[in-house]
């Protein structure tokens, strides 16, 4: 050991010593200090605040009545800090009272901020976070949390994929970067990781059993610098929720109650009977069959059925919660318990939630906290309008059908003289079919942090998401006319999943003199596990008994899967991951992320991916030219890089999966359910990121404006080959699943921009602003082999062709097709006009005959020029990636009133309205829309002359894009194109809210604390060209984005509601 | 202090070992429901169960319930329906590439050929050393005989299409051009020749043996005789079809059965006539089974639950026509007639009483006539014969008859005769083309052969196929019929003929998917040698 180094040993030791000498004689010195703390809001006492004096971690925590005593040193300075409240520090003179007021925080600049296993004051980051309110999310009186995030967070695009009561959004944060339907983003509520979410839409949406509005705050980590912590799961960001927790203080009792109902927005144009016998008529005149007597006079027919009115009601909805919070300076609680209640728009589809929710913090001794957020929920959801397609069905179902006969039984469709497309009747679906989801979810977490020294903390968290679940179907014995007969059958399945994640990671955190540092370092694993079981029976006895024991047991069915046994299946994670925080002079912070993550879903040799990123902010105000400058709160520059990792693929592609099927050998067979590929790896994506946060007069005015270049390599996805692979992404008969590979190169590019103000501020009114705006720029950059001709394509089975294509150059999923150029109308065009071709290059000929092309058909762009309509003259149609997403919330508040309004719109995306296809084809065989009354009419020049000469013919109406009534369709006429692919941009006024808070002083009169009541409505209009029902149009696959579908439409909703707190 | 220390150790101690407690195997998730790749493929019997999926189930269902009837014998003109687009395209002779049909045909096949794939290159790299070598060809052989009609069909609905051996490679590389329609043919005779040397020549009901193999490459061998010829055939070519398929006739020791109407009952699944049947089972759900009842059945009375008849299928004037007075067995096995009464159908309710013209060919019955509870409109439990002995019999004539107008050899009577004989018909002392056309139309309605049959024609006599194909639009013959059971006598339904442009030599040849074309351009640029 050399002498300098003993020196300096010497001297570190005498100084420790020193330190606790100092640490013990301090008492000596000190004064006592009384006073009580209140909040400048009520005048209230605030329990619970923790007073600390700087620099020694020596403090004290207020009492229930707000009341303190410390001793400390004069000279020395106390700091006053309870979550909500804007810090205050006070410089100790002398013995005595010192009463303190505190600010309740208003701007965001004091905001707490969940950065990942850790929490951060908002000033203090580096990475790009954006939060909202639990208060801010209530506004839109969401079912689910997830529906309220649209149009609140930049950089976050939000779509509703169903609107049935409980369905699921799908949300993109910065863009589409794997393309494996698992873009959505992790959702971490209390620490505790819901699992990824297969197919939500299809009304079993898992984050549906929070009830918003026990939630505090949401957190959306953005950049690779924010969530690298979080590792592989969260490269497409990380939405973090944070429920309410109990404060220190007398019990306080709140009620929050809103009912309301809702209604559909818009209803689609389908054709009356005397529309729909006047078409048909014609059609038969045509075609030289399919007439149908009973339509010989369309004057004298009622107005038939109109299908949509049938389905559709208006339906009520109602919430009711109870909350009590409070505790002392050592434990603190939440009890809260809701009932909510919700009929769907169409009949057939109801959802309920009951839960409890129980948040306890306890600090059991000084080094030891221990709490738990615990959530039980109980949901009952009625999904039957989902699962038996009476939405589409009531679009596809004719006029002619009476909802019920005369008998009282219920119609269905019927033509005594010729065929019919077998079409249930969908109001007699929704009534008799049941198909009940049931779920119990125990959720939550418990937590121990133990205090091992006074810098270093251990926290040991374990936290689960426990699911149980049943699915009762019974279908009893039906029968609509000649519409597809039923026998009874039903069907009852049970399943739970589980999910527990073992955390424990060591915190520090140290304050050298100009000189801050905190760090983490921790190990986390994960296992997903499961257990399901169904069965199934036919020919029940009776519709009324439906338990499964009551059929025959001869058609018995099951199935059924696990993963507990040995060895286990589900999928398992394990992770190692550290962060370090420098801040210098509270002007220079640098952030540094590690984390290596193990998963299941990788051959061995691939297993291990790592996760790392780096950022750095610089609080300019903070710097010596700005302090003087009063106006500026805060003013910072923020820059981050990361690498990132994606695994978002299911277990065991990477072999192939052999599946027992029954056939006609004896015995079992073994079916290649999946062609595997055994070098599939990790998707990679580097992530860069620069950011400014600025705060002016106060927080009057405050902006966020993020630029970010995320490069995804390697991109993981399940690859749709064509058919001649065998395979399919998705489903087909016999087809295996399609492999996952890492297939190519992709970025993002784009801004988010956030921006808040208070306009006015006066005595008695005040108008807030905020608007926020995001742009993403997508862009294939590599597709592997096959050069320009490489490409990702899907398929829409309604037209039975390619609709959408990504290809390198263009962003993910651009719709694809020909260019709709008008249809056949005049001599001159189909004999000059380019025709389609056979497979040999020979165009059509000109002729009604069957095989040919003929007045009516529809006119496509010859793009290439070579004369002939063929597969090379498609072109890419447009996006159906918004170009611009944004909202805009107004807040006005004038005396005890206050009025909300929330815009959020959607710009330059594009939709494909599959909904119109079949009702605007006069070939079709079930309904149209009033717009198929427009198909191409024929007339003579000559009456008397040749209807097959090209030249006495001609089209009426030619600016038509409806088809002629030929039956042939030699032209393909619905081949994809342009026609199709709609203008989906929309703004929407998402919602107002009109609120009356009663006066204080009145209230006291009756023990209660403050009264609020008001009246919402929701999706209160839409603008926007699109012709569907709505141009909101989620989701899970990107490959496939944008496709109306006949989803279930948002409703508009009507509440009215009211928040009481007891004193 | 002393004690809060012991506390803090114990409690960091703990979640040391709840670190460590996570074992290396914590990330092995195998699943539990299914068998991998990994740890099959050990034993003879495992084998044997994977080429037992090849012969039935969810690979075989698109292409037998979309296109084996509606394009082997609608679009010949043996079956008609005349509303919904896809079926009325293929019944009008207007196919497009968007026909959804058409589609399922090319993707049905080609999942065949991925199982196909998948299961021989298992054995080739994965088998384990202990498992004879006899017993891995034989294995591969029953793959290689599945693939090869997987492929014959695809060749004869597209000619040139892409060959795929190992669909793994597509992973890497997944834009395939089309192969010349010869070279198709080539792939198709040479595993079908690694079959007919490897298969056994007896094995458990429902497998194929080398006489299936050997019968179809008889078959294939007097199709590939004209391809690219004109006028007459490759006479080598025919002289293989005659060695193979004349081997099955004489050295089989398999026998037609007797009955015909009994042939297509469900009780006579796998019977010695059968070579090569599709394995379906009952009960399988959607998607898994075959579902032809539910679609072509003419009234849904007969069917399980009354479930059924989406599509009914009638039967054509021009098929009609081709009954001779004296065919009344092969007529009623294949085609319901207004009046004819079927015991055997809804059994439990009384049998089943004809009101019109409908398809009997594949109509069983329903769940109790066939003993079968779980059986549903999903999953007829009949054995629908892709090959059986009859076929060859009649391959073997003309193989003989070859570029000849007629022949009385010895040997083509004899079986074209037995085929005639069984089904009560007099027996002739000539063959002519077609006589032997006729012949195979009767025998082999709706069982998807006559298309095959009319493609085989246009590749060596083009313009007389043109021809044949509008004679049957000139003489009305594609349109349904009404008969009358009283005066027995059919006639053709006037309402609506319809109308249809000539056809040509490429109504031979349907268009490729047009979402293949799109996804795959190379599909649309001129096919290329594989070999």
């Amino acid at each position: 050991m050399d002498k300098n180094l003993q020196k300096r040993v010497k001297y570190q030791i005498s100084l420790i010593i020193a330190g606790i000498f100092l640490y013990i004689s301090a008492h000596a010195q000190t004064v006592n200090i009384t006073g009580k703390i209140t909040s400048s809001d009520d005048g209230q006492p605030i329990p619970g605040v923790s007073i600390k004096i700087k620099g020694t971690g020596l403090g004290t925590v207020s009492s229930i009545d707000g009341s303190y005593n410390i001793a400390a040193e004069p000279g020395k300075v106390l700091v006053f800090n309870f979550l909500g409240y804007s810090p205050r520090e006070i410089t100790i003179k002398q013995a005595g009272a010192i009463n303190v007021t505190l600010n309740s925080t208003s701007s965001n600049l004091n905001e707490v901020v969940v950065i990942g296993y850790a929490k951060a004051p908002r000033k203090d980051l580096t990475g790009s976070i954006s939060s909202i309110s639990g208060a801010s999310l209530r506004q839109t009186q969401p079912t689910t949390f997830d529906q309220a995030l649209q149009g609140k967070v930049a950089g976050v695009v939000v779509q509703q994929v169903s609107g049935q009561p409980g369905g699921g959004v799908s949300i993109q944060i910065r863009g589409v970067s794997s393309i494996t339907g698992s873009n959505a983003p992790l959702y971490v509520i209390d620490g505790i990781v819901i699992p990824p979410v297969g197919d939500p839409g299809n009304g079993s949406n898992p984050l549906n059993a929070i009830n918003p509005s026990e939630i505090e705050s949401v957190d959306v980590l953005k950049d690779a610098s924010a969530t690298a912590i979080y590792g592989s799961q969260a490269t497409n960001g990380v939405v973090v929720v944070t429920t309410k927790r109990g404060k220190a203080g007398p019990p306080q009792i709140s009620y929050d109650f809103y009912t309301g109902y809702q209604e559909i927005i818009k209803r689609l144009p389908t054709v009356d009977l005397p529309q729909f016998a006047t078409f048909i008529n014609a059609r038969a005149v045509a075609w030289g069959f399919d007439a149908r007597p009973e339509f010989a006079n369309p004057q004298y027919l009622g107005p038939g059925t109109d299908w949509q009115k049938e389905l559709f009601r208006k339906a009520p909805m109602m919430n009711h919660t109870l909350t009590i919070n409070g505790g002392d300076a050592r434990t603190q609680y939440l009890l809260s318990t809701s009932y909510f209640n919700q009929d769907g728009i169409a009949l057939g589809s109801n959802f309920k939630r009951y839960s409890l929710r129980l948040n306890l913090d306890n600090k059991t001794t000084d080094w030891l906290k221990i709490g738990t957020s615990l959530q039980l929920a109980h949901i009952n959801e009625n999904v039957n309008s989902t699962s038996s397609s009476v939405i589409s069905t009531a679009l596809s179902i004719t006029p002619d059908v009476p909802v019920l006969n005369g008998d009282g039984s219920f119609g269905g469709v019927t033509d005594p003289n010729g065929w019919v497309q077998p079409v249930a009747n969908p109001v007699a679906l929704a009534k008799i079919v049941k198909d009940q989801k049931r779920r119990n979810q125990i959720f939550g977490n418990v937590y121990a942090e133990i205090q091992l020294t006074k810098d270093l903390s251990l926290r040991n968290e374990l936290s689960g998401n426990f699911d149980f679940n049943t699915e009762d179907r019974f279908s009893p014995t039906y029968s609509f006319g000649k519409g597809t007969p039923s026998p009874n059958f039903g069907s009852s399945a049970a399943g739970q999943n589980f999910y527990i994640v073992i955390r424990n990671f060591l915190t520090y955190n140290h304050n050298f003199k100009k000189f801050h540092i905190d760090a983490l370092a921790g190990h986390e694993s994960q296992e997903n596990t499961f257990e399901n079981v169904s069965g199934a029976r036919r020919n029940f006895p009776s519709n009324n008994v439906q338990a499964i024991n009551a059929g025959d047991a001869s058609t018995a069915t099951n199935s059924g899967d696990n993963s507990q046994s040995n060895p286990t299946g589900g999928s398992a994670r394990e992770s190692w991951f550290g962060r370090i925080n420098f801040s210098w002079d509270d002007r220079y912070l640098l952030t540094g992320n590690i984390r290596d993550d193990g998963s299941s879903n990788f051959p061995t040799n691939n297993r291990w991916g790592t996760t790392y990123s780096g950022g750095f902010a610089w609080k300019i105000n903070n710097e010596a030219f700005l302090k003087g400058v009063k106006s500026i709160n805060e003013l910072k520059l923020r820059l981050g890089y990361g690498l990132t990792n994606n695994q978002g693929i299911p277990g065991n592609t990477y072999v192939t999966q052999l599946a027992s099927v029954t056939n006609g050998l004896a015995g079992t067979a073994q079916f290649q359910n999946n062609l595997s590929n055994q070098s599939v790896k990790w998707e990679k994506t580097d992530y860069y990121n620069a950011g400014i946060d600025a705060s002016f007069w106060n927080g009057r005015l405050g902006f966020s404006l993020d630029v970010y270049d995320r490069e995804t390599k390697d991109l993981l996805l399940q690859v749709p080959l064509p058919a001649y692979s065998g395979t399919v992404a998705g489903w087909g008969p016999g087809s295996m699943q399609a492999p996952y590979a890492n297939v190519g190169s992709l970025t993002n590019k784009g801004f988010d921009f956030q921006i808040n103000s208070t306009n006015i501020t006066s005595k008695n009114f005040s108008w807030k602003t905020a608007f926020t705006i995001s742009r993403n720029n997508n862009k294939v950059t590599y597709l592997g082999a096959g050069g320009t001709d490489a490409n990702l394509s899907q398929k829409s089975y309604v037209i039975n062709d390619i609709i959408e294509k990504t290809v390198v150059g263009q962003p993910v999923g651009e719709f694809y097709g020909y260019v709709f150029d008008g249809i056949f109308a005049k001599p001159s065009d189909l004999l000059n006009h380019a025709r389609p071709a056979d497979a040999n290059g020979n165009p059509y000929p000109v002729s009604p005959a069957g095989g040919g092309i003929w007045y009516g058909d529809r006119m496509f762009k010859d793009l290439n020029g070579d004369g002939i309509i063929d597969s090379r003259d498609q072109t890419f149609l447009g996006s159906p990636i918004p170009k611009f997403q944004y909202g805009i919330n107004n807040t006005f508040n004038y005396k005890n009133f206050d009025l909300n309004i929330f815009f959020s719109g959607s710009y330059g995306n594009k939709v494909f309205n599959q909904m119109a296809i079949q009702q605007n084809d006069p070939q079709n065989h079930t309904t149209y829309f009033t717009s198929v009354l427009d198909y191409a009419k024929l007339a003579m020049v000559d009456p008397a002359g040749s209807s097959s000469d090209v030249n006495n013919v001609y089209v009426t109406n030619p600016n038509t894009t409806i088809v002629g009534v030929r039956n042939d369709n030699t032209n393909s006429n619905n081949r994809p194109n342009s026609l199709m692919i709609e203008d989906g941009s929309f703004l929407r006024c998402k919602n107002i809210t009109l609120g009356y808070r009663f006066s204080e002083s009145l209230l006291s009169k009756i023990a209660v604390k403050s009264v609020r009541i008001y009246a919402n409505v929701s999706n209160a209009f839409i603008i926007t060209k699109y012709k569907g029902m709505d141009p909101e149009i989620g989701s899970w696959n990107p490959l496939q984005a944008g496709w109306d579908s006949g989803y279930y439409p948002q409703p508009r909703v009507f509440t009215i509601g009211a928040n009481i707190t007891l004193r | 202090m002393f004690m809060k220390s012991i506390h803090k150790i114990i409690i960091t101690l703990l979640c040391a070992a709840a670190v460590a407690g996570c074992k290396k195997s914590f990330l092995d998730r195998p699943s539990n429901s299914q068998i991998s790749s990994l740890n099959f493929y050990k034993t003879t019997s495992d084998l044997r169960l994977a080429t037992a999926s090849l012969y039935g189930g969810a690979q075989w269902f698109q292409w037998n319930t979309a296109a084996m009837i509606p394009i082997g014998d609608v679009l010949s003109g043996t079956g008609s329906f005349q509303y919904s687009n896809d079926i009325v395209q293929v019944f009008t002779r207007t196919i497009t590439a968007q026909n959804g049909l058409v589609t399922n045909g090319w993707v049905g096949l080609y999942n065949v050929i991925g199982q196909c794939n998948g299961v021989i290159n298992a054995i080739q790299t994965q088998a384990d050393p202990s498992i004879s070598a006899a017993d891995k060809n034989a294995a591969i052989a029953e793959a290689k005989f599945v693939r090869a009609v997987a492929y014959y069909h695809l060749a004869i609905y597209w000619g040139a299409v892409p060959i795929i051996e190992d669909n793994s490679k597509l992973i890497k590389d997944p834009l395939l051009p089309r192969n010349i329609v010869s070279d198709v043919y080539k792939f198709v005779a040479k595993d079908l020749t690694f079959a007919a040397q490897n298969l056994p020549k007896t094995d458990e009901k429902g497998r194929v043996t080398t006489w299936s193999a050997q019968g179809m490459l008889g078959k294939v061998y007097l199709t590939m005789a004209g391809v690219g010829k004109s006028g007459s055939r490759d006479q080598a070519l025919l002289d293989s079809a005659k060695k193979y398929a004349g081997n099955v006739c004489k050295n089989s020791n398999l026998n037609l059965l007797p009955s015909y109407y009994d042939l297509f009952k469900a009780q006579n699944n796998d019977n010695p006539e059968s070579l090569f049947a599709l394995q379906w089972a009952a009960g399988v759900g959607y998607g898994n089974g075959n579902a032809m009842q539910l679609y072509f059945a003419p009234s849904p009375d007969i069917l399980p639950q009354k479930i059924g008849g989406w599509q009914a299928l009638q039967p054509t004037y021009d098929l009609y026509r081709m009954y001779a007075a004296k065919d009344t067995v092969r007529r009623k096995a294949t085609i319901m007639l207004n009046g004819d009464f079927y015991p055997e159908l809804n059994a439990a309710g009384g049998g089943y009483k004809a009101t019109g013209t409908g398809l009997k060919k594949h109509i069983i019955g329903n769940d109790k006539d066939n003993n079968s509870p779980t059986m549903d409109g999903w999953s007829s439990p009949e054995h629908n014969a892709i090959l059986r002995l009859a076929d060859v019999y009649l391959v073997y004539a003309e193989a003989i008859l070859g570029n000849n107008s007629t022949t009385s050899d010895g040997d083509a009577l004899t079986y074209f005769n037995k085929v005639r004989a069984r089904a009560g018909v007099d027996i002739v002392t000539a063959i002519t083309p077609a006589s032997l056309r006729t012949e195979r139309r009767v025998e082999l309605a709706f069982e998807g052969q006559y298309w095959i049959d009319l493609v085989r024609y246009s590749y060596y006599d083009p313009s007389n196929a043109v021809q044949f194909l509008n004679d049957q639009d000139a003489t009305h013959g594609r349109i349904s019929f009404t008969y009358d059971p009283t005066t027995k006598k059919a006639t053709r339904d006037t309402t609506a003929t319809p109308i249809t442009l000539p056809a040509t030599v490429n109504s031979f040849t349907l268009p490729v998917p047009s979402s293949e074309v799109t996804t795959d351009p190379k599909l649309a640029q001129p096919p290329v040698p594989y070999y």
